[in-house]
């Protein structure tokens, strides 16, 4: 009963969009159809950010931390809203015992990290550390929860 | 009576005083020229470079554009065997020779590219035998320098650097017994002194050890106890050191030209400056071009009077062979070639003052000025060539059409610009004023003006964080408004249409920059809370607590204006405006870098609704015309900015990658009856448009949803309802009433909708 009534409602709101009166909606909006993201970037792009994010982490692993920071923020020149490459200069802060950075260079990873909650959560547990360090514990413990939250 | 005793016993004493004063004056001599050579240093200037170009697939710039910055750094065109800094291209490749270059990262050695173009976008990059490149980084321009002084600029050479022939081109021509003498050529003192006898002046038979002396150490005027003095160092310099100490010094020191305010010294830089490459790869015809240049820089420019240079050229290089310096067969070789100088724009101290004037006064917080002067470091701006010219030339191009209609005297219209990268903070234009080039009063930095409307966005996003109370709909009054405060005059803002227009909804109260409705909203919050939201935004000056303030009687330079802008534009994240990357000491041990920052000053779901509302007075406000230039889609936010006796004009917009804020209006404050958006949009939108915007789209917080409303009524609309419009909320925030044009079936279907949303969910788990 449940299923059929599920497919009644799809087979109207499919409808609706049919029903639509030409020049209705969406009449011009405050946002209009939101301009495409820019398209994921083509494999030969991504090269040039491989090769910087893989200097990146060899240069971190290595404890050549400004020099890491300089590379992702190369790669983020390229791709300012690759929310990984955000992360990894977080990541970096962090090892480099900047805290407040750390935390903030995580959230503005978080706010391109459209639907990809693995990543979300991996900010959250860069905050958390980030806070504890710090010593905000009770903040850490609100980031981890976060975290957990992202699934 | 004559006595001879006496007579004597006074010269005696003449004698020795005058040896003894001859002798400390040596002695004095001495211990200037060996301090000073010893200790001297040459002050080199802190030399400022613009970003590095870096070509990579996918990057959207034309062939054009990176042609026209290797062609400002010098390269030329056409394949040069075994030296580096040309290229060479065809409709869709470019083969770049980058010439090594020591970045902050370290050296990069000089290496061939081949770049891959297809309409306006770099579609690969490959190094010399066709392998893939992930990057390419190129040489970035020198954009300018700090220099001392005397705006003295030089690139110090080694002597091993220098090619042979350059050398014994100079010697040839200059002071053929260099090698031999003692500091001083006897046969040319006695063509000099032959010269004086008749009368004829002072001049040259110096040798260069007594040159570079009065280069060194001497005022320019000619006299002789000068001369003798000059001739008195020249010999205790060579008595102190070796030949080649001497020739490296001077070959450092020379004075090869002018270019506008800079003076260029030492054959380092000229090989740069007239032909675009360094020392070592100098031609013989190169090198003696320099060296005819010598006996007079300005007569013998090749660029002024490229006859006559070419005729002293051609002069040293037959000296040269005469001393057999070279054989006939380079003679004739060198003599047959042009001048090959590479004629390109003046630039100064810096072709973009303005500019380097922020990186100055950046550098100065944590350099000492005479450091800065005179040690040579090296200093990587944010600077993006393409978009300084674009700004510059926008700016120049308006103010000329605005000046030519509206004849309000001398001095005519001014203006500023600064764009930034909406994303890093990186300042990637910066104009001062109407004359591009003037080193002088900088507008963008230092013309705080009131910034009129400017502030609204502050006062909206205020409103809009506190979704219980503003949403984009909610209704604001627009009916005649009265500010009574105790002390100070009654305050009745007026609109810019001299109409009230009752009830508007906020976003529209924004769009068409209503005061009455914006005053309203504003002393309702609180001008102490919109206030510490203009601080959050990123404006350290302390604004009045009025509520005038509100609508902008506060003045801001373009620059502060920028910084608030900013963070809108990153969705929320402050970011410190930065002009320096990096700097490095003269030889590439780096310094300090100016490492990337930011820090969440706001949540993310009211910097969302902003944006919209911000976007939306581009699309149907104030900002309309900005149609003119930038199209729909790029879904530029923005604001104009008008104030009283439309004195000031001011436009501040932000596409998906750059926000630019533009200010016009007469330096002495005359009303200049130009609005926002008749005269600082037309500048904002002729630069973009030259510089092909990324659209803006932000990221939509998990707090926000979009909801079809009906404009009318302000409510939920459907279907049923033409005209509706789709706006985001905060979670909740959105009204539950639905609007009268919604039909029963419309709401229907929404909520089955809904309801089958949720039961999908809840079976397939999402």
């Amino acid at each position: 009963m449940r299923t059929l009534l599920a497919f009644l409602a799809v087979a109207l709101a499919g409808c609706a969009t049919v029903m639509q009166p030409p020049g209705s909606y969406p009449a011009p909006g405050p946002f209009p159809e939101p301009a495409p993201l820019p398209e994921p970037a083509a494999r030969t792009e991504n090269l040039a950010i491989a090769g910087l994010l893989d200097g990146a982490r060899v240069d971190a692993a290595a404890g050549r931390l400004a020099n890491a920071a300089a590379s992702l923020e190369r790669a983020l020149r390229i791709e300012p809203r690759n929310p990984r490459l955000w992360q990894e200069l977080a990541r970096v802060r962090l090892k480099q015992g900047d805290y407040a950075q750390a935390e903030s260079t995580a959230a503005r990873s978080n706010s391109w990290a459209g639907s990809d909650n693995a990543l979300r959560a991996e900010n959250w547990r860069l905050i958390a550390h980030a806070r504890e360090a710090r010593g905000d514990a009770e903040g850490a413990k609100g980031a981890l929860e976060a975290a957990e939250r992202q699934r | 009576m004559f006595d001879r005793a006496k007579f004597w016993r006074y010269t005696r004493y003449t004698v020795l005083t005058v040896a003894l004063l001859a002798a400390f004056f040596t002695l004095y001599l001495d211990f200037r020229v060996r301090s000073e050579f010893e200790g001297r240093r040459f002050a080199l200037p802190a030399r400022i470079y613009a970003r590095p170009l870096e070509l990579h697939a996918g990057l959207r710039i034309a062939q054009i554009d990176v042609v026209r910055e290797l062609q400002e750094a010098g390269y030329s065109q056409g394949p040069r065997e075994g030296d580096p800094g040309w290229f060479a291209n065809d409709n869709d490749w470019l083969e770049v020779a980058i010439r090594p270059f020591v970045f902050w990262d370290g050296l990069q050695p000089a290496k061939r590219v081949r770049v891959a173009f297809d309409s306006g976008v770099v579609k690969a990059v490959q190094d010399a035998e066709g392998r893939e490149l992930p990057l390419a980084r190129l040489e970035p321009l020198a954009i300018g320098g700090i220099y001392p002084a005397n705006n003295e600029d030089r690139v110090l050479v080694r002597l091993s650097e220098v090619p042979k022939p350059m050398v014994q081109a100079l010697i040839a021509n200059e002071d053929r017994n260099f090698y031999s003498h003692h500091g001083f050529d006897l046969r040319g003192i006695a063509r000099a002194a032959l010269t004086f006898l008749r009368l004829k002046g002072l001049q040259g038979g110096s040798t260069l050890t007594q040159q570079l002396v009065k280069n060194f150490f001497l005022t320019p005027e000619r006299t002789l106890s000068r001369k003798v003095t000059e001739l008195f160092m020249a010999v205790l310099l060579e008595m102190h050191y070796d030949k080649d100490e001497i020739l490296e010094t001077y070959l450092n020191e020379i004075y090869l030209g002018q270019d506008r305010d800079r003076a260029i010294h030492g054959v380092g830089l000229a090989a740069l400056f007239y032909f675009g490459k360094t020392v070592e790869h100098l031609t013989l015809a190169e090198s003696a071009l320099l060296v005819g240049m010598v006996k007079g820089p300005t007569f013998y420019d090749p660029f002024r009077n490229p006859e006559r240079a070419l005729e002293r050229r051609n002069l040293v290089l037959r000296e040269t062979k005469d001393r057999g310096y070279a054989t006939m067969e380079e003679y004739s070789k060198a003599r047959a070639a042009d001048l090959g100088v590479n004629q390109k724009a003046a630039m100064g101290t810096s072709p973009h003052p303005a500019f380097l004037d922020l990186v100055h006064r950046q550098l100065r917080r944590d350099y000492d000025e005479t450091d800065l002067r005179s040690e040579g470091l090296r200093v990587f701006t944010t600077l993006a060539p393409r978009v300084q010219q674009a700004a510059e030339r926008a700016l120049e191009r308006k103010i000329a059409q605005f000046d030519r209609g509206k004849i309000f005297g001398e001095p005519g219209l001014e203006g500023a610009v600064v764009v930034t990268d909406t994303q890093s903070g990186e300042v990637q234009a910066l104009v001062g004023g109407r004359d591009v080039r003037f080193r002088g009063f900088n507008r963008a930095l230092d013309a705080a003006r009131p910034v009129g409307s400017l502030l609204k966005p502050a006062i909206y996003l205020t409103a809009l964080a506190d979704p219980a109370h503003y949403t984009l709909v909610t209704p604001i009054d627009d009916g005649p408004f009265v500010w009574k405060s105790r002390g100070a005059p009654d305050w009745e803002p007026t609109n810019y249409d001299k109409a009230f227009h009752g009830a508007v909804p906020l976003r529209m109260a924004l769009a068409h920059s209503y005061n009455a409705a914006t005053a309203r909203l504003g002393t309702d919050i609180g001008v102490e809370k919109v206030l510490i939201t203009i601080k959050r935004l990123g404006i350290e000056r302390p604004l009045n607590p009025f509520a005038s303030t509100l609508l902008g009687a506060a003045d801001l330079a373009p620059l502060e204006v920028a910084q608030m802008y900013q963070t809108i534009a990153s969705g929320g994240f402050r970011t410190p405006l930065r002009a320096i990357r990096e700097v490095t000491t003269q030889d590439g041990r780096p310094l300090k870098r100016y490492a990337l920052a930011v820090e969440q000053a706001f949540a993310p779901e009211p910097m969302y609704l902003i944006t919209a509302a911000m976007q939306g007075v581009v699309r149907e406000g104030t900002a309309q015309s900005l149609k003119n230039w930038v199209p729909p889609e790029t879904a530029v936010a923005g604001k104009t900015g008008t104030t009283t006796e439309q004195r000031d004009a001011w436009f501040a917009g932000f596409t998906g990658d750059r926000l630019g804020i533009v200010w016009i209006g007469y330096d002495d404050n005359r009303a200049a009856r130009l609005t926002g958006a008749g005269a600082a949009l037309p500048v904002w939108g002729e630069m973009m448009a030259a510089l092909a915007p990324e659209p803006l789209a932000l990221p939509k917080p998990d707090g926000i949803e979009n909801v079809l409303i009906d404009p009318e009524s302000g409510l939920r609309a459907d279907f049923a309802c033409s005209g509706a419009v789709e706006l985001p909320f905060a979670l909740g925030s959105a009204p539950a009433e639905s609007a009268p044009c919604a039909s029963a079936l419309g709401i229907a279907v929404e909520g089955m909708k809904q309801q089958a949303k949720s039961w999908m969910q809840r079976l397939f788990g999402r």
